[in-house]
């Protein structure tokens, strides 16, 4: 029996180290092979400026993705990013946009507010979804349709633009060619990824969205966890209005449509398991790396709008069947 | 209720002016069957027409609007208790240019004057069932083309342009596109590129900030609308370019009115939409008094507004 | 669990030496473990063959090979004189040989008669489903096992699992079976279950169904079976007859050492300590009785609750750690009267509890065995909601070297433990907490015979360090081994107590059945 037992160990802890650094490894390789292909392929893709431009164009996709982690980790899932993006906006932009205020003051206001509103729609989602036990698929498509509908009605289906123009600033600001905006992002991945892997919090995540009972049964408050999941995807969400505004200069009831696919596509990309325990921010933002390049990358190629489309598709089904290879090839 | 409340506040604004009995015999009353009024260019559009009835005070207006942009029924049954009401004309921007043809049909059949406007009904439809009825629009292409040779005429012969697209299938996404093809291939513009951004701001912004890294040389933007045409603005400036690329939009959105100014945007295209109703609405009064009945496509106005236009 | 039903002449009336079915020399590698190692065993058409062998000696890749669901690497299979190499299951059922899963393989929102018939449904023309067909076939199918008294419309989500079992069992008994591999078919059923199951098992052998039957307990092995195959290592060590052999030797060439006298120790007592634990008509929802479950539990002691699938006595440990609340009734601790609202208050009193599925309950399997060993004891390797990593090891190793867990690394997935490690990570998790009163509900279920060795020597190491245990099994001989004292529930009731020198089989199943036999089976 000794015998049996520690080979079996040993094989284990081998198979688990070699998972490990092929998970992360894996998608860091793709990302490091994409980058070699465009830069062999195009002309401008290894341009500073066009770096600049990727890490732009990432950011806000990266935001949310943090977010859409902390739920994705849990076995849910928010569908309501996108709308409730466009209804931080409007609210931060109407704030914003308040006469009478000092700059300073409106924009500090303004991200309060959007904040808040995130906050205010991540606490929804997973009350409802937690107390009642509904799935949140079901909870945040119906509050997808809430947040756009309150976005249209607090604006009357307007846009909202002129912002202060030292915020407006602010979004372009680069430091050595790296957006501020970015920087934000990246402050945000470090801090997902310390509370993810550092934290009881974290730890608590991770036990429910492997196994919910065992967490409960173990002592854990699983109710509050959730509802804590989806109220930092909310905060995440707020904070991405704002990044929103401060690059494009305007807030829309139609903003975002379609956001939480790209940021469910760069969560699983980065190798977290839809069905939650598995998965990792660093991951995260290696994926929504990927899809900011292939992006960019096949526009610099000259491809065509339907076959970018094709590809973006392709590449995210790839994604997760060499997921799956990846698991079966370190679980024997 | 909304319904209810356009009447009553048309009775109210008759009834200041001439005693309400006398009204409904006097004056020709005009239904006029909206779209969504969620959406801010249809409420626009209701609220002119309201205006102009109030400005004209010889037509007596009674308005439906819908819950939801597929609330197909709910036009349909306006259509027909207009029919019952007999009213004088139907003026009727279709949320579907199929489903609403056979009970405009049974309008005209009824002797009231129809007149569709916003969307086109469908040409095949309009054959099956025998009814010639007249589309009173925008040319989407036309104007396109005003916006495209204001950019062809400042860069001069030669000059590298790209287009940024609406929604792939959407029919004035592809007239806006036509029309600024017309206008590359008069003004000998070279396009170099021409991408969706699904009408998206923000997608907007990463899609023209990628070409103009394939292409640096880019003088000139297309945006088929105003929303996109403030990403590719902002696009322009992060790339410090603020002046060596001009930029067109569609539609005159409040938005891009600042940037006009600033200069930022060359110009864009007003398809008065705010009007449209009320042109529709004097189209029909024009043929109830006796005027030639109407034919094909009656084009409504459209202008190019540039930074001369904003105060 | 002792089987009256199997007697010798019935063994000799069915023998025939003519083999059906003959491996030799069988091997299978999953990537760098090896599975298999050399496995040969014949089967005789009209035998009942055992396979023995602790966790992960085997005996699942074998039969994953038999139905068709992974390839061996070498060695030959002969069925019928003509090699056999199946390249699916429904191949393998083609050519006869049905399995019945350790884990259960039905559609839980479909009816009975839906899974029974789902291989095959009988259909009308254009493919519209025959239900009358189906509910007779299904039927017919039941009362084959002697299942009478089942509706086969109800979806099979609202059956208990001793009564999926068997619903499992009549589905692979549809198809013409010529061998018929059981898996564990006896782990989730009650005695009286069993006996059935057994009597049925012996119509097929008089049939000449060749059947392969799987299990840990070896009382029905010898009760039931005509030869015996023992893997070790993924090794066939040996085949003997049952007559030819003894539980002693069986267990031996399983582990390859003694374990009998270490497994039948026995423990003073002091029967004066305090109580621990009081309960008073604590009442589960699920139970229909006002009046509940009273009992004591001392400091020191191992008190068993035995009782049929269903008699509540998990729901009775759920209620005391307010997994599932109480419905009424109080419940006290040293003394003092507690009303827990959650998991987490019990814990903070002093309780844990291991559950009955390890796997859905107890572990986390892709995570470490480190992250295990601390769920429930987060707060003491944590300063300010940060973990300490080198104190969550240093927890896993000292908890580890205490209970002789064998593991690789702490930070190895718990997964890749055998049965009997997992269960001792899941006892280490509690023990983190330093617990009072541990309920242990099923606590060697798919552990092997050696490991379940160790946990009862464990189990009385903390007893004998006072603290109260609060044990549920459903195999007897485990609670005659390990608890100073034994109630029997039935029903959601106390049926009876029994002390430690009136420990028999006998006692015990007596006041199990007691109440069943006045109320009839529900």
């Amino acid at each position: 029996m000794d015998a049996t037992e520690i080979n079996s160990a040993s094989a284990g802890s081998l198979g688990n180290t070699a998972k490990t650094v092929l998970r992360e490894a894996g998608i860091g390789i793709a990302l490091i092979v994409l980058i070699i292909v465009f830069s062999l392929t195009t002309q401008h893709f290894l341009t500073s400026a066009n770096i600049t431009n990727i890490l732009t164009q990432v950011t806000i996709n990266l935001v949310l993705s943090i977010g859409m982690t902390f739920v994705i980790l849990i076995g849910g899932i928010d569908l309501s990013v996108g709308s409730v993006l466009a209804f931080a906006a409007v609210v931060a932009g109407t704030v914003m946009t308040l006469p009478g205020l000092d700059p300073t003051v409106a924009v500090m206001l303004a991200t309060v507010s959007a904040v808040a509103a995130g906050i205010l729609f991540g606490l929804l989602n997973g009350l409802v979804s937690a107390w009642w036990g509904i799935p949140s698929f079901i909870v945040t498509l119906g509050t997808l349709n809430i947040a756009r509908g309150a976005a249209l009605q607090v604006t009357g289906a307007s846009t909202i633009y002129s912002f202060p123009a030292a915020f407006n600033a602010f979004g372009s600001q680069t430091i050595y060619g790296v957006p501020v905006l970015f920087l934000i992002a990246l402050l945000l991945v470090a801090i997902g990824w310390f509370v993810l892997s550092r934290t009881v919090f974290g730890r608590v995540l991770y036990g429910i969205g492997n196994n919910e009972e065992a967490t409960r049964l173990a002592g854990h408050n699983v109710f509050f966890y959730k509802v804590a999941a989806f109220t930092i995807c909310g905060a995440a969400v707020g904070i991405g209005a704002i990044i929103y505004m401060a690059r494009l200069n305007i807030a829309s009831p139609i903003i975002g449509i379609g956001f939480e696919l790209n940021a469910i596509a760069a969560v699983i990309i980065g190798g977290t398991s839809l069905s939650g325990g598995r998965g990792s921010i660093i991951g995260t933002l290696l994926g929504a790396c990927i899809i900011g390049v292939l992006a960019n990358g096949l526009i610099l190629l000259g491809l065509s709008d339907f076959m970018r489309q094709m590809i973006t598709g392709f590449v995210i089904i790839l994604a997760v069947v060499l997921d799956k290879y990846r698991e079966r090839l370190t679980k024997a | 209720m909304k319904f209810g409340k356009i009447i009553a506040a048309g009775i109210l604004a008759v009834s200041l002016t001439v005693p309400a009995v006398s009204f409904a015999a006097d004056k020709p009353v005009v239904g006029l069957v909206m779209k969504s009024l969620a959406n801010e260019f249809f409420k626009n559009m209701l609220e002119g027409a309201k205006a102009h009835e109030a400005k004209r005070g010889d037509y007596t207006l009674k308005a439906v609007g819908m819950q939801s942009e597929t609330d197909i029924e709910t036009q349909i049954n306006a259509v027909e208790s207009f029919i019952t009401e007999k009213v004088d004309a139907i003026v009727v921007a279709p949320a579907d240019s199929r489903a609403l043809v056979p009970p405009l049909k049974r309008a005209m059949e009824a002797g009231i004057v129809v007149v569709n406007f916003d969307v086109a009904l469908d040409e095949k439809a309009k054959q099956e069932a025998g009814v010639e009825l007249a589309f009173v629009g925008p040319d989407n292409r036309a104007g396109a083309k005003l916006a495209g040779d204001a950019l062809a005429k400042k860069l001069g012969e030669g000059a590298k342009v790209v287009i940024i697209e609406g929604n792939p299938g959407a029919d004035n996404a592809a007239q806006r596109k036509l029309g600024f093809e017309d206008a590359i291939k008069d003004g000998k513009l070279s396009l170099i590129d021409s991408r969706t951004a699904h009408w998206e701001t923000e997608e907007a912004n990463s899609v023209f900030a990628n070409m103009l890294t394939a292409n640096p040389d880019i003088k000139g933007v297309m945006a088929a609308n105003d929303s996109m045409a403030v990403g590719v603005v902002k696009a322009i400036e992060a790339a410090g370019k603020t002046g060596q690329i001009k930029v067109v939009g569609f539609d005159n959105i409040p938005a891009v009115q600042p940037l006009l100014k600033e200069k930022k945007m060359l110009a864009t295209v007003d398809q008065f939409g705010q009007q449209m109703a009320a042109d529709a609405i004097d189209k029909a009064i024009g043929v109830l008094k006796g005027g030639a009945p109407l034919k094909g496509w009656v084009k409504t106005d459209i202008k190019l507004v540039t930074s001369d236009d904003v105060k | 669990m002792a089987n009256p039903m199997q007697s010798a002449a019935a063994r000799t009336a069915a023998a025939d030496v003519r083999p059906v079915l003959e491996l030799s020399d069988v091997r299978k590698r999953f990537g760098g473990v090896v599975a298999l190692n050399g496995v040969s065993f014949s089967l005789r058409a009209g035998e009942v063959h055992a396979l023995v062998g602790e966790n992960g000696a085997g005996k699942s890749t074998l039969i994953k090979i038999l139905c068709g669901i992974v390839k061996r690497d070498d060695g030959n299979i002969v069925l019928d004189g003509a090699p056999y190499e199946p390249h699916s299951p429904a191949d393998a059922k083609a050519h006869g040989i049905q399995v019945v899963h350790q884990e259960f393989n039905l559609l839980p929102y479909l009816s009975v008669a839906e899974n029974i018939c789902f291989e095959d449904i009988p259909r009308k023309r254009f493919g519209i489903v025959d239900y009358k067909a189906v509910y007779d076939k299904a039927r017919h199918a039941l009362a084959r096992i002697g299942l009478d008294d089942i509706d086969v419309r109800r979806p099979v989500e609202t059956l208990g699992v001793a009564h999926r079992q068997l619903v499992e069992i009549a589905r692979a008994l549809m198809g013409e079976s010529r061998i018929l591999i059981l898996d564990e078919p006896t782990a989730t059923l009650t005695a009286r279950e069993t006996e059935r199951l057994f009597a049925i098992i012996n119509g097929l052998r008089a049939k000449g169904v060749a059947i392969v039957f799987v299990s840990h307990h070896l009382n029905e092995v010898f009760a039931n079976c005509d030869r015996v195959t023992v893997l070790r290592n993924g090794e066939s060590v040996m085949t003997a007859d049952i007559a030819d052999t003894t539980q002693e030797k069986l267990v031996a060439s399983m582990v390859g050492r003694q374990l009998a006298a270490q497994m039948a120790e026995t423990r003073n007592l002091d029967a004066s300590s305090r109580i621990a634990l009081s309960l008073k008509n604590l009442r589960h929802p699920a139970s229909p009785h006002a009046d509940g479950v009273s009992l004591d539990l001392r400091y020191g002691e191992i008190l068993g609750i035995a009782g049929l699938v269903g008699a509540g006595r998990t729901e009775l440990l759920r209620s005391i750690f307010a997994a599932d609340l109480p419905l009424s009734g109080t419940l006290e601790r040293d003394g003092q009267p507690r009303r827990y609202n959650s998991p987490k208050a019990a814990i903070r009193d002093g309780i844990g509890f291991l559950t009955e599925d390890r796997k859905e309950e107890g572990l986390i399997l892709a995570m470490s065995i480190a992250a295990n060993v601390s769920l429930a004891s987060l707060g003491k390797i944590s300063r300010a909601g940060l973990l300490d990593a080198d104190a969550e090891t240093r927890l896993t190793q000292s908890l580890g070297k205490e209970i002789k867990l064998k593991y690789g690394k702490a930070a190895d997935p718990a997964s890749t433990l055998s049965g009997g490690n997992q269960q001792k990570v899941v006892l280490a998790k509690w023990l983190a907490n330093d617990p009072k009163i541990l309920l242990l509900d099923e606590p060697t279920r798919g552990v092997d015979v050696g490991a379940k060795a160790e946990i009862y020597a464990l189990l009385r190491s903390l007893a004998d360090k006072g603290l109260a245990l609060l044990v549920v099994s459903s195999e007897l001989p485990e609670l005659i081994t390990l608890c100073d004292r034994i109630l029997v529930m039935s029903k959601h009731r106390i049926a009876g107590e029994v002390a430690r020198e009136d420990f028999s089989e006998e006692s015990i199943l007596s006041l199990a059945y007691k109440d069943e036999n006045n109320h009839g089976r529900h």
